[in-house]
């Protein structure tokens, strides 16, 4: 293994530390957010010794988390924001809306599933799902974004 | 004719440039966790805000369309150089000395308003709503916590009779630290009041409040561009916290054992004076920290101007 190899390789583990959050509300009901908010703000389960962080602006995202069935209104906003995150960047889907619709599949104001327009990375089904289903979904995020960066 | 040869290396290894640079970043880890451990968390590892250093390198920076690209790219690159410039400036008693043809405490004043400017230019240029909200309310804070800042630097000017950090270090040397000096408590204060303003932290990091401004001027940025601005914040954390200890605290001995005791210094000013405080605390709104530093620093700052003269 060359030098440049191994340095590119330490770096990569380190950067693999620091993944930071980014929530994207595509139409939920808030419950899957509630969850979400709940996993990262409380501190019996803080993912902040994990590295990772809550942050406010798409730019700085790592890894999205996803909820909602994407309703029609708010579909287009949603793509901007995801094109605004730089790469590479990992994406989760966050309770059963993204995968099927949930309650409100078949509806005519809902585009899901997700994976149509975005690529999903993981899945967390639940509705909503468990803060510890969440940060396993997190944790393979993390897994899927060292092949990335 | 001064010798210049030990300037470069003052301003990218010791006390400048790395050494600052990773101390700096320890600091802001050890904030980090301290501030976990006092609200019941585990809280990240101590080299987190390394690790977030090389993550950030290893993204893609981009640049919105309505941004104006060559001062948005190239105000995070003024603001940590002028900062690399400044840890140079600062004495470490016992340790280090800058040369006078660096500058003086002049120079250091000037450099460190650069960072505040910097984020103003930054955000104005993103061309984000938030970014101007930050630029304007950046520009308030600095406005009310300059003018204590530079009344403060004055009496200890006045009362040593020099611009120089080094003659300032020396005459305290010998008439014992201006921290036991009752003349200077009002300017000791008020410098107290400064600095958590000028690191940005809560209850005074109005222009960067994330959960109002969404970061204000660093919404827009990605990347190494925003890591150059982390780095910029923990050098001026170094920089910062290390005039507070030449201004008013410089008793140390020579040798290693002073740079342990300064170093020992900078923990305890960021532990007391940014975390605990930090985690105590709301954040003020932009009106009420505009009145309180043209209230309290500032009326305390003129005091001790006032009590220096008269003394």
């Amino acid at each position: 293994m060359t030098l440049l190899q191994t340095l590119t390789d330490s770096a990569r583990n380190l950067a693999v530390r620091s993944p930071w959050i980014y929530r994207i509300n595509a139409g939920s009901c808030n419950g899957c957010d509630v969850e979400c908010a709940t996993t990262a703000l409380i501190p019996r389960y803080d993912v902040e010794r994990l590295g990772c962080q809550y942050c406010g602006s798409p730019r700085h995202a790592d890894i999205v988390l996803i909820t909602g069935p994407l309703t029609a209104h708010i579909k287009d906003d949603v793509l901007r924001v995801f094109a605004e995150i730089p790469d590479p960047k990992v994406t989760v889907a966050v309770g059963v809306c993204p995968i099927s619709g949930g309650i409100f599949r078949e509806s005519y104001a809902v585009h899901a599933q997700v994976d149509q327009y975005l690529p999903v990375d993981v899945n967390v089904p639940g509705c909503p799902p468990r803060p510890q289903a969440i940060i396993e979904g997190v944790a393979q995020a993390i897994a899927i974004w060292r092949q990335r960066i | 004719m001064l010798d210049t040869t030990t300037i470069p290396l003052a301003v990218l290894m010791f006390p400048g440039g790395l050494f600052a640079l990773a101390f700096g970043l320890a600091l802001k880890g050890l904030d980090r966790r301290v501030a976990a451990r006092l609200q019941g968390r585990i809280g990240p590892p101590l080299a987190q805000p390394f690790f977030d250093l090389v993550k950030l390198a290893r993204k893609r920076t981009m640049v919105p369309d309505i941004a104006a690209e060559p001062v948005f790219l190239g105000a995070p690159l003024i603001g940590t150089v002028s900062m690399l410039l400044a840890a140079a400036l600062v004495p470490i008693p016992g340790v280090y000395a800058p040369n006078p043809m660096l500058g003086d405490l002049l120079v250091l004043l000037y450099l460190l308003a650069v960072p505040a400017v910097v984020l103003m230019i930054a955000g104005s240029a993103s061309g984000s709503p938030f970014g101007a909200i930050g630029f304007s309310r950046e520009m308030a804070l600095m406005l009310a916590y300059e003018g204590p800042l530079v009344l403060v630097v004055a009496a200890v000017a006045l009362r040593t009779g020099s611009f120089s950090l080094s003659d300032i270090i020396a005459y305290q040397q010998t008439h014992g630290a201006f921290l036991f000096d009752p003349v200077m408590w009002p300017a000791l204060l008020a410098f107290l009041a400064f600095y958590p303003a000028n690191l940005g932290i809560v209850p005074f990091d109005i222009p960067e409040a994330e959960t109002e401004v969404l970061e204000g001027p660093l919404l827009e940025y990605s990347g190494p561009a925003l890591g150059l601005f982390k780095m910029m914040s923990a050098l001026k954390a170094v920089v910062v916290l290390g005039l507070g200890v030449a201004l008013f605290f410089p008793s140390a001995p020579d040798g290693a054992a002073g740079l342990l005791v300064h170093l020992a210094k900078l923990v305890v000013m960021m532990l007391v004076g940014v975390t605990l405080l930090r985690v105590s605390m709301g954040r003020m709104r932009i009106d009420q920290a505009f009145s309180f530093f043209l209230r309290w620093p500032l009326a305390l700052s003129l005091l001790s101007l006032a009590i220096v003269a008269a003394a």
